[in-house]
């Protein structure tokens, strides 16, 4: 069941017919994934924003824990799934390692989704996305994210076989691409991430089954080393798309091979440290232990990200002076292809992963900062900067490219797509601005009801978090205008779109 | 030169250019600046969340918490009790499903040490107005020492979900100055 | 170009592989980006201002330890 190649006509790529296959269905369970995730998180923001206060209670923590589930876990992995099949078959000339094993990954994955998608609708799993024990939901949820994870875990290593087997078959020369060895780097961190969601899931499911004990503070320790864990698969695969996305559109060159590559290798030395970002003011562990493990070993892992935030806008500058763009300082920046959604996607993800994102992190990731940013709105409104304006706004500029040469459909409703990244970055870029600042008053995150009208006591907040409750629900409406654009143009495109024209490009 | 998706040829570990050479340097630079400022904050800052850490039984917490509830009451509201500790005692505060016990009358500029737990699941300590926030955890006991340096009628806002009540629970902390009459205090907020 | 709805790098891509001796001698590739140099310190600046700003915030609040 090997498969046939075909030969891309654009880039002159063999593309293992499996590729292709598990590329589309990992794609398009992401999307669905996105769809139901961005739905939820209408329904939550319109019920933050007091002054429409949507759901119930009972049903705002339920959307909340499907929002959280769908975003983080089911479209991020998903799509991550599909960008290691990319980099690893289709960028090494390279056949799928084992397509059978992979379509069983796959499937298993999609079981694992159903089962947790139907406790959460259920009502049996109102938990929210961490799930800290002793909150209990029904076993069948554990479950449900251990099939997954198995799935996942089996995706990744058919990527690592599928470099062996491309190494072995000399499909290409020389080392692999860069964006390949990023890959690599995700998927690493993903085995690292995974081996933590096994410690704690399985655990859990026993406790749920009343078989054994989990002790809350152990829960989690162990659970976000699967949960911060998890984001740091989501930088690297997000960097490794910074420099496909940059090699696509200018052709953005790398500096320096050993620089870029060395940073990755520093997300996987470090970032299995972070889980103590989430723990710095739990009782459990001690001022040393929360300060070597929060600042990763001295930082070592923000370094590899300030040196990302200097190689790719670097690259792309480069490339741009050698294709002529080089009078002053900023012309390869003023004539770049502002107009191709991939190149936009590019420049926003990287602008609002850094400097929202990127800063908010590292500061209420210190020992100390965490006491006024835990728990509050500054959490969300940092991580909607990094994973949502950052990996979420890379990967949809990735589909633009994705679409064209793997589903070999043109895009539909171009011009629609070519504002669709202004719309999600402004508008996400509003709501992590917005979300950050009320969370400085210390408005709580995962929150029904703050003007606590059913509450024993009156707590007032300051008529500013109002205000900017608004404003941040007014970024997020935007931003949700910006993502069903990406839905309808990427659904529209796969399933009703011009086919490209075959053999060689225009 | 070759982009993020060709195969580079040859070898590849080479000198960086000076421009990117510098800015690792500085970025490293920085990197240490961030790591010893936290060191350095337990040294002379104020505000740090080391405390004094136990594992503890949650019945055993909350047996405790009614001892110094009984041996300091001074009065009751919404059915809490509210409790006058004296200066530089140990102090208890657990979070229940969903309300916190008891509610706290302290005097500004003496230290107490807060014992903080939870009897059921875990819950978020945020301290409004103020904005400091602890993570309560089931099964620990987080004694942290605590200096209120001003006064004022605060709020204890649970800001973990703790389930569907999560929202109504909310608890009250007073503070008053000694140098001032405390007739006021621990009345209507 | 008759493809409409297909990204410019697909229609016309850029030129992949410059040639190399555009960029610089053998040791020194990479320079020239006094752009990104400009946009890189802008970013620390931001990240010191944004840091130091939050140690102040954090010092107004009651003493702990």
């Amino acid at each position: 069941m090997n498969g046939s190649f075909r030969t891309c006509p654009t880039t002159g790529l063999k593309v293992h017919a499996q590729a292709d296959g598990l590329i589309k269905a990992n794609a398009v369970v992401a999307t669905v994934a996105l769809l139901i995730g961005g739905i939820a998180a209408v329904l939550v923001m319109l019920t933050r924003w007091q002054a429409i206060h949507l759901l119930s209670a009972e049903w705002f923590y339920r959307m909340l824990t499907i929002h959280g589930m769908n975003m983080l876990i089911f479209f991020i992995l998903f799509f991550e799934m599909a960008v290691l099949y990319f980099a690893s078959a289709v960028l090494l000339n390279s056949r799928v390692a084992t397509p059978r094993l992979a379509w069983f990954s796959f499937w298993l994955m999609v079981l694992g989704t159903v089962i947790v998608e139907w406790t959460m609708f259920a009502g049996k799993a109102d938990v929210l996305f961490t799930s800290y024990v002793p909150l209990r939901a029904t076993p069948w949820y554990y479950l449900g994210v251990i099939l997954f994870a198995v799935g996942a875990l089996l995706v990744v290593c058919i990527f690592f076989a599928t470099l062996v087997v491309a190494r072995r078959e000399k499909t290409y020369t020389g080392s692999v691409p860069l964006v390949t060895f990023g890959a690599a780097t995700a998927a690493i961190i993903a085995v690292i991430t995974l081996g933590h969601g096994a410690a704690i899931y399985i655990p859990t499911f026993l406790w749920s089954l009343d078989l054994m004990h989990v002790d809350a503070q152990v829960y989690r320790l162990v659970w976000w080393g699967l949960g911060h864990s998890s984001q740091q698969i989501n930088v690297a695969a997000m960097v490794s798309v910074w420099y496909l996305l940059g090699a696509f559109t200018v052709g953005a060159v790398v500096l320096n091979e050993k620089i870029s590559r060395t940073a990755f290798v520093l997300y996987v030395l470090f970032i299995s440290m972070a889980s103590a970002h989430h723990l710095l003011v739990d009782p459990g562990m001690g001022p040393t232990w929360k300060v070597w493990n929060t600042s990763y070993a001295m930082y070592l892992a923000v370094l590899a990200s300030m040196i990302h935030g200097f190689t790719v806008p670097a690259g792309v500058e480069l490339g741009q002076r050698l294709r002529g763009y080089a009078k002053g300082l900023f012309e390869w920046l003023r004539k770049a292809p502002w107009g191709d959604p991939g190149f936009s996607s590019l420049i926003f993800s990287i602008i609002i992963f850094g400097f929202v994102g990127g800063i908010t992190g590292v500061t209420f990731g210190t020992e100390q900062i965490n006491i006024i940013a835990h728990n509050t709105l500054r959490i969300p409104g940092h991580f909607h900067a990094t994973v949502v304006a950052g990996t979420a706004l890379a990967f949809m500029g990735v589909t633009y490219y994705v679409i064209p040469l793997i589903f070999r459909k043109q895009i539909a409703f171009w011009p629609l797509a070519k504002i669709q990244p202004y719309l999600f970055a402004v508008g996400m870029l509003i709501f992590s601005v917005a979300m950050t600042f009320a969370g400085t008053f210390g408005a709580p995150r995962r929150h029904w009801d703050m003007t606590f009208s059913q509450a024993p006591y009156e707590v007032q907040f300051s008529p500013a978090v109002d205000l900017v409750m608004g404003v941040m629900a007014i970024g997020g409406l935007i931003a949700a205008v910006g993502g069903a654009i990406y839905i309808l143009v990427t659904v529209w495109s796969v399933f009703f779109g011009r086919p490209m024209p075959e053999g060689g490009q225009a | 030169m070759n982009t993020g998706i060709e195969s580079p040829q040859g070898v590849w570990w080479k000198p960086a250019h000076r421009t990117e050479r510098y800015w690792v340097i500085v970025a490293f630079v920085w990197c240490i600046v961030l790591f010893a400022m936290m060191p350095l904050w337990h040294l002379k800052g104020g505000q740090n969340p080391s405390g004094i850490r136990h594992k503890v039984d949650p019945q055993a917490f909350m047996a405790r918490t009614q001892e110094f509830i009984n041996a300091y009451q001074v009065g009751e509201e919404n059915g809490i009790p509210i409790v006058e500790p004296p200066p530089g005692s140990d102090i208890y505060l657990i979070g229940v499903m969903w309300s916190w016990r008891p509610t706290l009358r302290l005097q500004k500029d003496a230290e107490y040490i807060l014992h903080i737990s939870s009897l059921d699941v875990n819950h978020g300590f945020n301290l409004y107005p103020i904005n400091v926030n602890f993570q309560v955890v089931p099964g620990y006991d987080y004694g942290l020492r605590v200096t209120p340096t001003e006064a004022g009628d605060f709020r204890i806002i649970c800001n973990e979900f703790c389930g569907i009540g999560h929202h109504l629970m909310v608890g009250r902390v007073i503070v008053v100055d000694d140098t001032q009459t405390t007739a006021s205090a621990g009345g209507v907020p | 170009m008759a493809l409409h709805g297909v990204p410019q790098g697909i229609v016309s891509p850029p030129t992949s592989t410059p040639r190399s001796e555009d960029a610089g001698d053998e040791h020194g590739i990479g320079g020239r980006t006094p752009g990104t140099v400009i946009l890189v310190f802008v970013f620390l600046l931001a990240f010191v201002l944004y840091y130091f700003v939050n140690w102040k915030l954090l010092s107004f609040v009651w003493r702990i330890g």
